[in-house]
């Protein structure tokens, strides 16, 4: 390794605020580790006895900081607040979100991440990595004790009040030999940096443990902005060790290589959902919630588009009490019901097998020395903080002297039932509130653990100014807590990921968590040797990993998708009638009766305001008011941001499969028409100018939502679903538009034909086709039968019908029924279409297209046409119905092909 | 004493359900004071699967699933099954050293019985349950007798109302209001026991009722019982459950009573529920239950000449309305 002072410092840097300085200003507060200069402020560690943590002497820094900062020190100081500045925006841009109170409207939280990443010398890594594979060790043993012959506790050694008292306890798992042989595949710890600077094991985490997600993002984005320190530093690589988990689950999995995992999640509205998504995107894993599986025969099966298909493995982020209402909460509908059966039968692994919750009990850290001793014969080589379990009463009879020194934690954390409560720290309580909870650990001595406190290392973060960033920002030091995760490999056999979520407290904070409002850093764990290069990437791609990568549609993504699609076409809809209403209401022909009367139909049939809005006609500057009003606006009128927010949740339910670029700009779209229309009408000065403006930003950004629908997507069944969704609203939009064009009269103005070409989008063509005439034969044939207009009647009916009969698996050429249902546009005719009777023979009239006037002289009653309109629109509804009776409803229905394993 | 129970289940469904998984715990347990003669299980429609094991406390339970849709559901089980019954136990063992024997120190001796100290989703910890059950519980005071005294209160101070509870209501409303079923007194008395540190279990089962006098038994007009078993440390190992019935204010070694047959033990109703499914499809449903124990062929004579006396203040027509007179322990 270079010694850091070969470094040059380029004489760029020197003109500006030197970083080393800056940063060695920074000092922990007396009393904690200090990363940046490797001691403790009141107790130095001398060169000597630091083992683990080499001191580059002149600097003042440790080596592996000092060298860091010599990699980045041709970036100023102000570099580092744009850095900030961009990994912000990137944070944001990807959509990494960790929701606190998540609900469907709720906001959803930026995940916070520091510039900064925590480094951890190769020394450092090793012992926590010998620490926490032994720990793992001694966990997987545990529960298979406490799951089989229960000797553990016979011996004494655990207490019944954490395994039988404890609600993480599965009675149902009792005598389960998991299948694969292993119960643990991943596990988180948490580790707190002594003022020593030994790592000790504060708590840790088995049952589905978040964060495997949010580091990946995390690397991704802080070695993006430090690629030249991240290089020279040999900071070790993460897919290799998620290669090597997922390798194992399948090896492990009943099936073998050919396994088909899963990742399971409680949904869009759990806290960590994009971690779930982002996981089974990266490991390649499908994406469930309980409802998309179903057990038959204790087999475990996804329900999709094709049919049942099995599943051997899932990794779950459902707590264990959720897992299957039939033997668990009964209440729960997050889960699979019979699922505990299959497990048992052995036909499908699932990760961390159920029943873990009772080692995340910090009161077992207590117990952990003997266990390792009695199971291992092995000391700990990684030591939790000192705790004590107050049950037992010598415990807690040594514990309750030094609560002042100590945290007080549930033994049962989360559950109500048990007496949990918040965990405090002793020295942050009063005499009289320690008194009061000594009183309450000797009356309730079971739900109280009473652990060590140890003030928590502090590392550097890049503090930006408020101001702005052309201000000097500083570097301060904060405490953290570092989350590593081990995973298995083989049976009973783990690896550690080299690296992992630092948690970093806000300032003058201690114990860090995401639900505090901390915030997380990279961590770099430096190695001596190789830097492993392994990707999630297939060396060799055979026939079949190919078939089986081929991804598998859910009956409810397929839902999702489909209403995806119509979302975005009623978006479209919306924003094109929105924008050309104003636009005629401040024209030309801002008085034609006739075009008025459709504008203000077309409006309340799009709901773009409500029925009870006096027309255009009758009231124009209130009609236009209120459809301002409601552009961004989820109450009243359901118009543009009611869709576009609609199209936000249908899409944040289907995030696996939308790619970032379309995820985010689906998300801008809609912050922006809210907080924009929000803008204007707290300003009060809401014109239909500054609606215009707003309107077409949205256009924009439809264009690109429907750019990446088409040209970004995987053509698979989803996508026809979403494109059928799609073409359905497109098919019954336009035709309700020209029907009442026509029935309106406004076709046969001036203002209203163009109006109509406009709102088929098509003003461009039909002008280049035929130039300034008015023929309503030309607009017959460019909006009703051309072909190669993407906005014409038969250009919609003709895709639609392609795309059903695709989706039924008809052979090409033929149709399907769903396709029958539609008109066939090869039988549409010009010349018919344009029959006209006069006003005298007209028979037929829509009751609600009953106007108060009549439509303009001589331009009769397109029957034909007419009576195609409201084929269309029929058969739009009708393909709608029979599409989630097929589809989607039809999951627990028996007659359903059932897949073999 | 040997005894015949039928138990239907029967659901009515509108709309039709679409996929069902049930779990039963219908077969009664066969114990050495207990001996299962005949079990059958009829379900209709049948299932497509059906499986049988034993829980973690021992007791039969089977699951089966209905994967065709079907507008109703029938589970019948019949079962015969031959009683015993001894008179409560002596015990010395003083309640504050049950409670002391529970208590964990490391190294010390396991007993696996403490796993019914702990609370369970029915039997949740309140302090006001440890204030009810405290007058019972006097210094030096053995278990089985503290445990008798409090069943004879619980017996005495609530109102036995059969629509006056629902299966969902909690232990503490029903404390509150000092009227329930029998599965409100036997949750009640455990949490009462547990909150004295004392291991208490569910047994959920049947008893032999009588029709009132003059009038003729009606079939299916019975009910499950449930019923409270206490566990005395120092009785002879697998001997150590005492039963207690707080709504007839019965008890016994092993079960309350002859007449009295075990279904199967659990901490709570919620481990040893009879029925219990998952449906997809059925918005509503109509569930209806009879019960009908009696005494088997063969044994009539017996259980005709068995000394019985209506002692209730409850109606008839009730299945717990049988009380026998007990011979005083301790």
């Amino acid at each position: 390794m270079k010694d850091v002072n070969e470094f040059p410092i380029s004489p760029a840097a020197s003109a500006r605020p030197d970083l080393r300085e800056v940063a060695m200003a920074c000092a922990a507060v007396a009393g904690h580790f200090d990363e940046l200069h490797g001691s403790t402020s009141s107790n130095p560690v001398s060169a000597a006895t630091s083992a683990i943590t080499s001191i580059a002497g002149s600097a003042g820094l440790t080596r592996a900081w000092g060298q860091f900062f010599e990699n980045i020190a041709d970036t100023g100081a102000l570099d580092l607040n744009q850095r900030m500045v961009s990994l912000e925006r990137q944070i944001r841009d990807n959509g990494v979100t960790y929701n606190v109170y998540a609900d469907e409207d709720g906001p959803q939280r930026p995940w916070s991440l520091d510039l900064f990443p925590l480094i951890i010398e190769a020394e450092s890594w090793q012992q926590i990595e010998k620490g926490v594979k032994q720990r793992m060790r001694v966990l997987e043993r545990v529960m298979a004790d406490v799951y089989g012959p229960q000797q553990l506790l016979v011996k004494g050694l655990l207490p019944p009040a954490l395994v039988q008292g404890h609600p993480g306890y599965l009675r149902a798992m009792h005598g389960v030999k998991p299948v694969g042989g292993t119960h643990l595949h991943i596990a988180a710890f948490d580790l707190a940096r002594g003022p020593d600077g030994n790592w000790w094991v504060v708590s840790q985490r088995c049952q589905a443990p978040s964060g495997l997600g949010y580091l990946l993002e995390n690397r991704l984005a802080v070695s993006g902005q430090f690629p030249q320190a991240f290089q020279a530093m040999r900071v070790q690589r993460l897919a290799g060790t998620y290669r090597a988990l997922m390798d194992s689950l399948k090896k492990l999995s009943p099936a073998g290589a050919d396994s088909h995992l899963a990742l399971l999640t409680p949904g869009p509205y759990n806290e960590t959902y994009f971690e779930h998504a982002y996981l089974a995107r990266y490991l390649g894993l499908t994406l469930v919630e309980g409802s998309d599986l179903i057990v038959r025969d204790e087999r475990l099966f996804l329900k999709t588009l094709k049919g049942l298909v099995p599943v051997h493995g899932l990794l779950k982020r459902v707590d264990d009490e959720y897992l299957d209402p039939l033997e668990l909460r009964p209440d729960s509908t997050l889960g699979i019901p019979g699922l505990l059966q299959a497990i048992r039968a052995g036909n499908v692994l699932v990760a961390n097998a159920p029943g873990s919750a009772f080692l995340e009990s910090p009161a077992l850290l207590g117990f952990l020395p003997a266990l390792s001793q009695h199971l291992l014969g092995e000391e700990l080589q990684l030591p939790s903080l000192p705790t004590w379990w107050c049950g037992e009463r010598s415990a807690m009879e040594e514990a309750l002297p030094r609560l002042r020194d100590c945290a007080i934690k549930p033994t049962y954390p989360g559950s109500v039932s048990h007496g949990s409560f918040d965990a405090v720290l002793g020295r942050s309580l009063s005499s009289r509130e320690l008194d009061e909870w000594a009183g309450r650990i000797a009356l309730q001595n079971e739900d109280h653990t009473v652990q060590a406190y140890v003030p928590l290392s502090q590392m550097p973060t890049w503090h930006a100014p408020a101001k702005g960033i052309d201000e000097e920002g500083q570097v301060v030091a904060r405490s953290v807590i570092l989350r590593v995760f081990a995973v298995s490999d083989g049976p009973n056999s783990w690896r550690v990921l080299p690296g992992g979520l630092a948690r970093v407290a806000g300032a003058g904070a201690e114990i860090a968590s995401m639900q505090r409002g901390g915030s997380s850093a990279d961590v770099w764990a430096l190695t001596r040797g190789e830097v492993d290069k392994t990707t999630l990437l297939q060396p060799q791609l055979t026939p079949a990993t190919l078939a089986q990568r081929k991804r598998l549609v859910t009956s409810r993504a397929a839902e999702n998708l489909f209403w995806m699609g119509r979302y975005t076409e009623r978006a479209e809809n919306a924003i094109r009638l929105a924008r050309l209403t104003l636009e005629c209401l401040n024209g030309e022909e801002q008085s034609s009766t006739p075009l008025l009367a459709w504008l203000s139909k077309m409006a309340v049939a799009n709901t773009l305001v409500l029925p009870r809005v006096p027309s255009a006609a009758q009231a124009r500057r209130v009609f236009e008011r209120s459809l301002i009003s409601s552009l961004g606006s989820t109450e009243g009128a359901t118009s543009v941001g009611y869709y576009l927010r609609a199209l936000k949740m249908t899409g944040s339910t289907v995030r696996d499969r939308l790619s970032q670029e379309h995820w985010r700009v689906i998300v801008r779209a809609e912050e922006e028409l809210f907080s924009r229309c929000a803008d204007h009408a707290r300003k009060g000065d809401y014109s239909s100018l500054d609606a215009l403006q707003i309107l077409k930003d949205t256009s924009d950004h439809m264009a690109a939502i429907t750019g990446a629908q088409t040209d970004r997507m995987t053509r698979d069944d989803g996508w026809r679903l979403l494109s059928i969704g799609r073409h359905i609203e497109r098919l019954s939009f336009l035709a309700s538009a020209l029907t009442r064009g026509l029935a309106t009269g406004s076709v046969h103005t001036q203002g209203g034909f163009e109006a109509m070409i406009a709102l088929f989008d098509s003003t461009i063509t039909f002008h280049a086709q035929f130039q300034q005439s008015r023929d309503m034969a030309a607009l017959i044939d460019l909006l009703v039968l051309d072909r190669d207009n993407p906005r014409s009647l038969a250009w919609v009916a003709h895709t639609m019908r392609g795309r059903l009969a695709k989706l039924a698996g008809s052979d090409p050429d033929e149709m399907s029924a769903l396709s029958l249902k539609l008109p066939n546009p090869a039988r549409w005719s010009l010349t018919q279409l344009c029959e006209v009777q006069t006003q005298a023979e007209t028979t037929f009239r829509e009751p609600d297209l009953e106007l108060d006037e009549a439509p303009a002289d001589g331009s009769g009653y397109y029957y034909a046409l007419n009576e195609l309109l409201l084929q269309c629109s029929a058969a739009a509804f009708a393909v709608s119905d029979e599409i989630s009776t097929i589809y989607f409803t039809h999951s627990g229905d028996s007659k359903q092909s059932m897949g073999t394993s | 004493m040997k005894l015949q129970i039928t138990h239907e289940t029967r659901y009515d469904y509108m709309p039709a359900v679409e996929t069902a998984q049930h779990m039963a715990y219908l077969q009664p347990v066969s114990t050495r004071y207990q001996q299962l003669l005949s079990h059958s299980l009829l379900i209709s429609p049948t299932p497509a699967q059906m499986t049988q094991t034993l829980d973690v406390f021992g007791n039969p339970r089977c699951f089966f699933s209905l994967q065709t849709p079907h507008n109703e559901l029938a589970v019948v089980a019949h079962s015969v099954v031959s009683t015993t019954t001894r008179l409560l136990p002596l015990s010395g063992m003083s309640w504050e050293q049950t409670r002391e024997h529970f208590r964990y120190q490391s190294g010390s001796a396991f007993d696996a019985a403490t796993e019914f100290v702990f609370t369970s989703p029915f039997c949740p910890r309140h302090p006001e349950f440890a204030a009810y059950a405290r007058p019972s519980f006097t210094p030096g005071v053995s278990v089985l007798a503290a445990a008798k005294d409090l069943m004879t209160r619980i017996h005495t101070d609530f109102v036995y109302e059969s629509q006056s509870t629902q299966i969902n209501t909690p232990a503490l409303e029903a404390l509150e209001n000092r009227k329930g079923v029998c599965q409100d007194f036997a949750h009640i008395m455990i949490a009462c026991l547990r909150a004295m540190g004392i291991a208490a279990r569910y047994v959920s089962g049947y008893l032999l009722t009588q029709p009132a006098p003059g009038t003729v038994k009606l079939r299916g007009s019975d009910a499950s019982h449930a019923w409270v078993a206490v566990y005395a440390p120092d009785l002879p190992p697998g001997d150590r459950w005492c039963d207690f019935d707080p709504t007839n204010d019965r008890a016994g070694w092993h079960s309350p009573g002859e007449d009295y047959v075990t279904l199967a033990t659990g901490r709570d109703f919620s481990d040893v529920s009879p029925i219990r499914g998952v449906i997809h499809g059925g918005a509503s449903h109509t569930l209806t239950v009879g019960v009908t124990v009696e005494p088997a062929l063969g044994d009539a004579g017996k259980s005709a000449s068995q000394s019985q006396s209506q002692n209730q203040s409850h109606g008839l027509g009730q299945s717990q309305s049988q009380s026998q007179s007990q011979s005083a322990i301790n």
